[in-house]
C-alpha cells in the first residue's frame, strides 16, 4: 500500500470527512530548519543586551512593532511580519539527544514518530512525487523517526546537497529485466506474508524501493546545477546549497523537508561562532522565505526556526554558553500560524520562564493544528489507541491564525 | 626589548616603591573587583590610572594608588570593549567597542562623558592601537577592514582591504611607516601607511585551527605586540586546535623575526589547555604572557625567555586571565581577570612597611 493510500486511508479514521477532504484537496507542507546543537536564544529570538548574561549583542527592531531580536539577524527582522515567536520553552533537560527527540515526537519519552513522519503519513497527498519526509543534512543520527507508522513515513537522508548515490539503471541492467526483478521481488514478499511472515518485515524493504523510484524518476531536479540566480542570492556555501535543495524538493511535492544548519553547540566562543553561523543562516534563510512566499506557497507551508534546546544565559570561562533547555525559544510562521504574535516571556536575565511556559508536547500540537490535522485524534494504527499529541499538554492558541 | 612606551612620561605608580625587578617574587598589591567578568586591561601613560573592559557595555578605571572605591565608571558604548589605547601624552583614552564604534575619553574625568563616539567599522570594533608618534589610531572590525584615523580630528586617512577573515587585532611597526594586522585564519598582513598597499602576507598556520566535525575556524591573535626596536613580532592566541566548539586547544605565544619574516621561538605550554590572552616584552629581555585555562579555574602568568623551552617563572592567577598591561616602570602588572578581578601585581620582593 502506497503512502497516499495509507494517509488517505488514516484521514478518514482520524479527522471528520470534511477535513479530511481539506488536506487532500490542499497540499500542506513543513519546512523544519534545524540549528543543530542548540542555536543561542539571546543571540537569536529573546536578546537582553546590556544585562548580566545578555552578551555583547544588541537587538533590532523589526517588522513587527514592538518585537526586538539580536543585531545577528538583520534579514529576518525585516521578514518578522511572516513569523512568530515562541520565547518560553522549558523542556527540563539539558541533553542533546532527549531534547531534540522531544522537539520531535512531543513526547518527552517513548517511541513516537518525528513530525516529519507524521506530515508524510497524514499530509502527502495521493501519489506524492517524493517520499514524504526527506532530511538535508550533512551529517546526522540514526533514529527510529517512524515509529509504528511503517517505514515508508521514515526520515530519508539526504547528504548535503550533492544527489543520492546510484540514482541511474546501470547500463547492464535492461528496463524490462528490471521490471522483471522487482515483480519476482514482490511475489517472494507475498509468499513470505502469505506463510505467516510479519509484513513489517518486508514493508521497509518495500518503502525503500518505492522512494528509490521516486527519487530516480526525480534525479534531474538533483543532479542539475544550482541555478545561478539562485547561488547568487542563496549564497555559496554549503547550508545556501541545502536550502535551495529544500525549496526544490518542497516545490516538487515533498510534504516535509528538514533542512539542518550544524554550528551551534558554542561551549567555547559561542559570540564569534553565533556571528558566523547566524550570518549564514539569516540571510539564506529569508531568501527561502522569500521565496516560498513569493510563489505562493507560504500560506500551505509551516515554517519552523528550531533547535534541541538554547543555550545557558551564563557566559563561562570560554566565552561560551552551555546546553539550556529551562528557558530559550523558537521561530515559526507560513501555514495556520498568526503572524507577528510573540508567546510567552523570560525573566530580566533570562533564566527562567515567567509567562505562558510550554514545551515540546505543545509544540508538537501547534505545529499540525496549525496544518489543520486533529493532534488530539489517535493515529490509525488499527487496534491501537495512540494520540497523535501529548493529551497532557494542549495546542498554544495564541500562535493559530 | 621593552614594550614600556619610551616618550611618554613613566613615574613609578604613587606608593609603589621602587625595588629591584625580581620576576619570582611577585605578589599581588592590589586587587579591585567589578561584579561581571573583565574583557581586557590597561593601564595610562602616567601610571596612575588602570583600566578594565567588562562584559557589560561599560569601562571602568581604578587608581592604581587606591582601592576599589576610586572605581569609576566610563559609560557611552552600546556593547562590550576589549581594546583600549591612550593618546600620545595621556589626556585621552580610546575604546574600540563591539558596537562598531570607537569612544573617545578624557582619562582623567571625575565624571566620565564620551568625548566623541566614532562610527568606524561595521561590526566590532575589536582593537586599537596609537602610533608610536601618536599621531594616527588604527584599528580593525569585523568588516574585515583595518582603518588608519588621523589624530584628534578622527579623519580616515588610510583603509587596508584584504583579509578575508576577521582581524583580530593591528599594531604599528616602530619604525612608523608600516602597519601589521592579523586576523581570524593566522594570516598576518603588513601594510605601507603612506601608499596604503601590502607589503607582506603571511600564514602563520600553527595560530589557527579548522575543526572537521563542526566545521569550524578558530584562531586569531588575543594580543599583539612589537619589541620595541620592530625587530619581533609576538602574538598571543591558540594552537593545536582539536575541538572548538569545546575550547580544546593549546595556548601558544608566538614570535617572528619581522625582517626575515621567519618564525622565532614561540611559547606552548602543553600542560595547560586554553588560550593565551595577553603578550607584553619587558625591558630585561623576557616575555610575560597571561592565559585562560579551557576548564578549570586557574589562569596562569608566564615569563620567558626567547629561546628557552620553559618559563623561567610562572604565576598561578585566582581565575582566567582576559588581558595583561604592564606600569610604565615595567615593575608592576596588571591582570584583568574572568572572575571580574582586576589584580596588580609588584614584580619585585615585597616592601616592608
Amino acid at each position: 500500500m502506497g503512502a497516499a493510500a495509507v494517509g488517505t486511508a488514516g484521514l478518514a479514521g482520524l479527522v471528520s470527512p470534511t477535513q479530511a477532504e481539506e488536506l487532500q484537496s490542499g497540499q500542506k507542507r513543513i519546512l523544519q530548519v534545524f540549528l543543530q546543537g542548540g542555536v543561542s536564544q539571546l543571540e537569536s529570538w529573546d536578546p537582553k543586551p546590556n544585562t548580566r548574561y545578555g552578551g555583547p549583542f544588541r537587538a533590532i527592531p523589526t517588522s513587527v512593532p514592538g518585537i526586538h531580536i539580536s543585531e545577528l539577524l538583520p534579514h529576518t527582522a525585516k521578514r518578522m511580519h511572516h513569523l512568530s515567536i515562541v520565547r518560553s520553552i522549558d523542556i527540563k533537560t539539558n541533553s542533546h539527544q532527549q531534547g531534540r527527540l522531544f522537539m520531535e515526537k512531543g513526547r518527552r519519552t517513548g517511541v513516537f514518530p518525528y513530525v516529519g513522519a507524521v506530515a508524510s503519513k497524514y499530509l502527502a497527498q495521493k501519489n506524492a512525487p517524493l517520499p514524504g519526509y526527506l532530511h538535508v543534512t550533512t551529517r546526522g543520527l540514526e533514529d527510529n523517526t517512524d515509529a509504528f507508522l511503517s517505514a515508508q513515513h521514515g526520515q530519508l537522508r539526504l547528504l548535503g546537497n550533492k544527489a543520492p548515490d546510484n540514482l541511474v539503471r546501470p547500463d547492464k541492467l535492461t528496463v524490462d529485466a528490471a521490471r522483471r526483478r522487482d515483480d519476482f521481488r514482490k511475489r517472494l514478499n507475498q509468499r513470505f506474508s502469505g506463510r505467516g511472515g510479519q509484513r513489517a518485515f518486508t514493508e521497509s524493504f518495500d518503502s525503500s524501493f518505492a522512494m528509490a523510484e521516486k527519487l530516480m524518476a526525480r534525479k534531474k531536479m538533483f543532479e542539475a546545477e544550482p541555478d545561478p540566480k539562485d547561488v547568487a542570492r542563496y549564497g555559496t556555501h554549503d547550508f545556501a546549497g541545502k536550502c535551495i535543495l529544500s525549496r526544490n524538493l518542497l516545490e516538487n511535492g515533498a510534504t516535509c523537508v528538514k533542512v539542518t544548519h550544524h554550528g551551534y553547540d558554542t561551549h567555547a566562543e559561542n559570540f564569534n561562532f553565533h556571528l558566523e553561523q547566524l550570518s549564514e543562516f539569516d540571510h539564506t534563510f529569508c531568501m527561502l522565505l522569500d521565496d516560498l512566499h513569493d510563489r505562493g506557497m507560504l500560506e500551505s507551508t509551516l515554517v519552523m526556526v528550531y533547535s534541541e534546546f538554547g543555550r545557558t544565559p551564563k557566559i563561562n570561562q570560554r566565552y561560551g554558553r552551555d546546553h539550556w533547555g529551562t528557558a530559550w525559544s523558537i521561530a515559526l510562521g507560513g501555514c495556520g500560524i498568526k503572524p507577528g504574535v510573540v508567546v510567552g516571556k523570560t525573566n530580566d536575565e533570562g533564566t527562567k520562564v515567567t509567562d505562558r511556559e510550554v514545551d515540546g508536547g505543545h509544540l508538537f500540537h501547534t505545529y499540525f493544528q496549525a496544518l489543520g490535522l486533529d493532534s488530539t485524534a489517535n493515529h490509525d494504527i488499527p487496534g491501537r489507541d495512540i494520540p497523535i499529541g501529548d493529551p497532557s499538554v494542549s495546542v498554544i492558541k495564541e500562535l493559530l491564525a | 626589548m621593552s614594550d614600556a612606551p619610551t616618550n611618554r612620561t613613566s613615574p613609578p605608580p604613587p606608593s609603589l616603591p621602587e625595588n629591584p625587578l625580581d620576576v619570582k617574587q611577585s605578589h599581588v598589591v592590589r586587587e579591585f573587583t567589578h561584579e561581571l567578568p573583565l574583557t581586557t586591561c590597561r593601564i595610562d601613560p602616567s601610571g596612575q590610572f588602570v583600566f578594565a573592559g567588562a562584559e557589560d557595555f561599560n569601562v571602568y578605571r581604578w587608581n592604581i594608588d587606591g582601592d576599589n572605591k576610586s572605581k569609576t565608571v566610563f559609560s557611552g558604548h552600546n556593547s562590550w570593549v576589549r581594546s583600549m589605547d591612550f593618546s600620545q601624552d595621556g589626556r585621552f583614552l580610546y575604546t574600540g567597542g563591539y558596537d562598531d564604534h570607537i569612544g573617545v575619553w578624557n582619562t582623567a574625568d571625575a565624571a566620565p562623558k564620551p568625548v566623541k563616539m566614532v562610527e568606524a567599522h561595521k561590526g566590532w570594533v575589536r582593537w586599537v592601537r596609537v602610533s608610536h608618534d601618536g599621531r594616527y589610531l588604527a584599528s580593525c572590525g569585523n568588516d574585515n577592514l583595518v582603518k588608519v584615523w588621523s589624530l584628534p580630528d578622527f579623519a580616515l586617512v588610510q583603509q587596508f582591504s584584504g583579509h578575508k577573515r576577521f582581524p583580530y587585532a593591528t599594531v604599528f611597526h616602530p619604525d612608523g611607516k608600516r602597519l601589521v594586522s592579523f586576523d581570524l585564519m593566522g594570516i598576518i598582513k603588513e601594510w605601507d601607511l603612506e601608499t596604503g598597499k601590502e607589503l607582506r602576507s603571511l600564514e602563520v598556520k600553527g595560530m589557527w585551527g579548522f575543526d572537521l566535525k563542526f566545521q569550524a575556524d578558530m584562531g586569531g591573535a588575543r594580543d599583539m605586540r612589537f619589541s620595541p626596536d620592530g625587530k619581533t613580532l609576538a602574538v598571543a592566541g591558540v594552537t593545536e586546535v582539536t575541538n572548538a566548539f569545546a575550547g580544546v586547544a593549546k595556548p601558544m605565544i608566538h614570535l617572528f623575526d619581522w625582517e626575515t619574516a621567519k618564525p622565532g621561538p614561540s611559547f606552548k605550554d602543553d600542560a595547560f589547555k586554553g588560550i593565551a590572552w595577553g603578550v607584553r616584552f619587558h625591558p630585561e629581555k623576557f616575555i610575560i604572557g597571561a592565559g585562560a585555562p579551557q576548564s578549570g579555574a586557574k589562569g596562569m602568568l608566564w615569563f620567558w625567555k626567547p629561546g628557552e623551552e620553559k618559563p623561567f617563572h610562572t604565576v598561578t592567577l585566582t581565575h582566567c586571565a582576559r588581558g595583561i598591561d604592564l606600569t610604565p616602570d615595567a615593575k608592576h602588572l596588571a591582570v584583568a581577570q574572568f572572575d571580574g578581578k582586576l589584580k596588580v601585581y609588584r614584580l619585585t620582593a615585597k616592601v616592608e612597611g
